[in-house]
């Protein structure tokens, strides 16, 4: 990868996280992103509209739902959070509803995220998710998160 | 058909989802690691329905709610909806390949 995640990639993870309804759960999870800077609550609002003009694509496998926003909606940096719901939401997907646990990224360019999408992807076939689950704090979530990063930076 | 399609040149492949930029990407990285497991040649593209539309392919990897539409209109069309399963992608691909007249070794 020629792209350098510089000592900015924006990580973070919560734990135990109430949200109403499937909004609420993007919501929580982009919000992390603006928190951090990583992206504008423009890029946050798109998340969420893209889900309620598309349909529930952004559930990519049982309980996991990836959030995002095209790099142009508002991202300032290459940016990756994830919640884990106190109680699961359905977003209307096929087969892989309820959803327990939310990622978000974003990434201001199209090419820069390929990198922290493979990693993701990795992690998420290995069972990031199931260990997501199991952490109890904020900062374990983060540490899991931080991993995916690291890994994605070793491989290059 | 001149080549053999996977083995002398590159399968077309395209995953597609609503944005063009995540999902379909996860789903280009585990159809890439499934055909390479195969030991079949494929040029994987990630990309969002609406370009879908103009570009050839010889297979569609997609979400139910976005192949629905590229159905019977000449490439094969594999739905999945878990993009990180490898196993369910690998059974789908394979039943997709021989669709397209692929003969396992």
């Amino acid at each position: 990868m020629a792209v350098s995640v510089e000592a900015g990639t924006r990580v973070t993870g919560r734990v135990n996280v109430h949200a109403a309804d499937w909004a609420a759960a993007v919501r929580a999870a982009t919000q992390l992103l603006v928190t951090s800077g990583a992206v504008s609550e423009r890029y946050a609002d798109r998340c969420v509209n893209i889900v309620r003009e598309q349909g529930p694509y952004i559930v990519i496998a049982p309980g996991i739902a990836l959030a995002h926003a095209r790099p142009e909606d508002g991202a300032h940096a290459l940016g990756l959070a994830a919640v884990c719901l106190a109680e699961p939401v359905r977003f209307g997907h096929q087969t892989n509803d309820p959803v327990d646990v939310v990622f978000a990224f974003s990434s201001p360019e199209p090419d820069a995220h390929v990198g922290l999408i493979a990693s993701l992807a990795r992690a998420l076939a290995d069972g990031l998710a199931d260990r997501f689950r199991l952490a109890a704090t904020d900062e374990a979530a983060t540490l899991l998160l931080q991993g995916v990063i690291n890994d994605e930076q070793q491989l290059r | 058909m001149s080549g053999r399609k996977g083995v002398d040149e590159d399968l077309e492949v395209l995953t597609i989802c609503g944005v063009g930029m995540g999902t379909s990407l996860i789903m280009r990285m585990t159809a890439e690691e499934v055909f390479k497991q195969l030991g079949i040649r494929a040029h994987v593209q990630a990309t969002d329905v609406s370009s879908a539309r103009g570009m050839h392919a010889d297979m569609l990897i997609g979400q139910a709610m976005h192949t629905e539409e590229f159905m019977g209109r000449g490439p094969v069309v594999i739905t999945v909806e878990n993009f990180i399963d490898k196993n369910e992608m690998r059974a789908k691909i394979l039943a997709g390949l021989e669709a397209l007249g692929w003969q396992s070794a």
